[in-house]
């Protein structure tokens, strides 16, 4: 039954969701590392993103290169008036954050469903091709998806660990106060750490929706993952992150082809159940020393 | 700041006198009582059964948060409660207070298996696994459909005792349940084993330390919380007439926390007041349809901008300003 086919599927189809659950994760986690919020709002913002370009994309008909980024863009820089207006009253406060950004999904979701009604509709497909490559057929839409993903996290990567900017995130992250002593301006810094996560929620919302379908709702998902992965890998880790969606995306690829969808989500709940037993602090996350 | 310190913001928040706080429960009880009566249309009983329900789930979960545990599996144990009275009725004819009391001691049981597993963890990690925990139960409820009806849930739930059929006597039977469980809470909280759990979420070592078995104190309350709201989930299914896993969700284990929190998770108050609102408000929001939700989520980060501490902290602050003004008048 593990024909040289079915293989294909599923390393593709594991790569792409891998590269979109790393997107949405990496957003997560770093939202929890910089500002401790635990960001309800986040599937939110993914659904934006599938809007925007559904917008973009299938109704102004953008080149397919610029309506991608421009989409996850246009609900970044909506996320920062959030940011103003919302976010930043609850910065370190960790259980009216988690309350205030349920607040915010709410109101997200539901303006979406006043606006746009209940129903799913669809992003037209940017590439139709199947590529064959050694006997195995591969959906060029797959792989495009994966390589947007890979291109923006290389950015991401870079950012965090080549610029200045990247280095007082990364500061603040450990200790706002000893940052802030430091002369980093964390207020600017925040608000570059809530710009990121949300472009790259949007943007893996936009993907999402391409190759699934689009609709109010759709963030419930996203969310759910970004949850899971963010355990796998350590709460606030970032390279936890990136670790936990390839995991998920992979296990998930092989166990839906395999054995369907049902089992997939048993399995993966189920591990991260035990891991959270066995070593709480995730795969790459530190021990909380603070713990009492 | 940390997760295991969640309400220290409420902290302080200066409460009514023993006098005043019983004059509130004469009150409320007073209004549970008579509220039919000033008010006899259906709607409203409906609406007060509503409340008196969830008012369960609220206080069980404010025993567990007073303890410095955040369950988000909560409405995961109201379900397995709900499933299992309504399944030995329908399938096995297991009469009435029997049922009621399965429906109790299940979730409770599953609560002293798992208990010591997985309260050892702390803070967000005890969150987070109970989520997990959560879905997979929802999951499972969906899926065993050959036990569970699936998705589609299970239609004609026979009322919970027999002949009592109208809804004005289910609504005094809730009010009564609900009655007992608060009560048995504030007893809780109010005793010795009140300070222990306080103990036990400041400092857990140090609670050790002091020669409190701590695991089994954690544990012996999360059964209780989770007996508690498995009555919840029995009378929510005979009030329905109907059970389906999507009533036990993890949106609605997040509503229990959200109750508690909008409230002002610091007092049992904080968690009737939460309860209370929480239902009322999308009532009062009725007349704005479409808008219903998006104001709701609005008034919920207004709330939890403006007061840290909940509803509660409005209830403070005015009797400081009292205190204050009793204060210059006899000066």
């Amino acid at each position: 039954m593990l024909t040289p086919a079915i293989i294909g599927q599923i390393l593709v189809n594991g790569a792409s969701l891998s590269a979109i659950y790393v997107l949405i994760a990496l957003g997560f986690t770093l939202l929890f590392g910089i500002m401790r919020v635990v960001n309800f709002a986040h599937g939110a913002f993914a659904m934006l993103g599938g809007y925007a370009l559904y917008y973009l994309y299938g109704s102004l008909g953008l080149p397919y290169v610029l309506a991608v980024p421009a989409a996850a863009g246009i609900v970044a820089a909506a996320g920062l008036a959030l940011e103003v207006l919302v976010f930043r009253w609850f910065y370190n406060r960790l259980m009216p954050g988690m309350i205030g950004s349920l607040g915010v999904n709410l109101a997200l979701v539901f303006s979406a469903v006043l606006i746009w009604d209940v129903y799913e509709r669809s992003i037209p497909p940017a590439f139709v091709d199947i590529v064959r490559l050694g006997g195995v057929l591969l959906p060029l839409d797959r792989l495009v998806v994966t390589g947007i993903a890979a291109f923006v996290l290389l950015l991401f990567w870079l950012l965090m660990t080549r610029t200045r900017q990247g280095l007082a995130m990364r500061a603040a992250a450990q200790d706002v106060e000893i940052a802030e002593a430091q002369g980093i301006d964390t207020i600017r810094i925040y608000r570059l750490a809530f710009f990121i996560a949300v472009f790259m929620a949007a943007l893996a919302g936009g993907l999402y929706a391409q190759t699934y379908s689009l609709s109010p709702f759709m963030g419930e998902r996203p969310l759910l993952v970004a949850f899971i992965v963010v355990i796998l890998g350590g709460m606030g880790s970032i390279p936890g992150a990136a670790l936990g969606g390839i995991i998920l995306g992979f296990v998930e690829s092989i166990l839906s082809t395999l054995y369907g969808a049902a089992t997939s989500s048993f399995v993966s709940f189920g591990a991260v159940i035990l891991l959270l037993v066995l070593r709480p602090w995730g795969l790459l996350g530190t021990p909380d020393t603070m713990r009492a | 700041m940390d997760a295991a310190q969640p309400f220290a913001a409420a902290r302080g928040v200066v409460l009514p006198r023993n006098w005043a706080t019983a004059a509130g429960i004469t009150a409320a009880l007073a209004l549970a009582v008579g509220w039919p009566l000033l008010i006899g249309n259906p709607f409203f009983i409906t609406l007060g059964t509503t409340i008196a329900l969830e008012l369960i789930g609220a206080t069980s979960l404010h025993l567990l948060l007073r303890m410095g545990h955040i369950s988000l599996a909560h409405a995961a144990f109201m379900g397995i409660g709900g499933y299992t009275a309504v399944l030995l009725r329908m399938r096995m004819d297991v009469p009435f207070p029997f049922d009621l009391i399965a429906g109790a001691l299940a979730p409770a049981l599953l609560a002293l298996v798992i208990g010591p597993v997985i309260l050892r963890l702390s803070g967000k990690y005890f969150a987070l696994v109970t989520f997990m925990s959560g879905e997979i139960v929802r999951l499972s409820l969906t899926q065993w459909s050959s036990l569970t009806g699936g998705a589609n849930g299970i239609f004609g739930v026979p009322p919970l005792v027999p002949g009592l059929t109208s809804g004005l006597q289910f609504y005094y039977l809730a009010v009564l349940i609900s009655a007992v469980c608060i009560a048995l809470v504030a007893r809780l909280l109010t005793g010795e084993i009140g300070r222990v759990m306080a103990s036990i979420r400041e400092s857990e070592r140090l609670a050790a330390c002091s020669g409190i078995p701590v695991v089994r104190v954690k544990v012996t309350v999360f059964a209780i919380a989770s007996a508690m709201v498995g009555m919840q989930g029995v009378l929510h299914a005979h009030h329905l007439h109907y059970i389906d896993p999507s009533a036990f969700t993890s949106v609605q284990s997040l509503n229990f926390l959200v109750m508690n929190i909008i409230g002002g998770a610091d007092h049992l108050i904080g968690a009737v007041a939460g309860a209370v609102f929480l239902v009322i408000l999308p009532e009062l929001l009725r007349d704005y349809q479409g808008l219903q939700q998006i104001l709701f989520g609005i008034i919920l980060v207004i709330v939890m901008a403006g007061l840290p501490g909940g509803l509660v902290q409005l209830i403070g602050l005015g009797w400081r300003a009292a205190l204050d003004l009793r204060r210059r008048f006899a000066a």
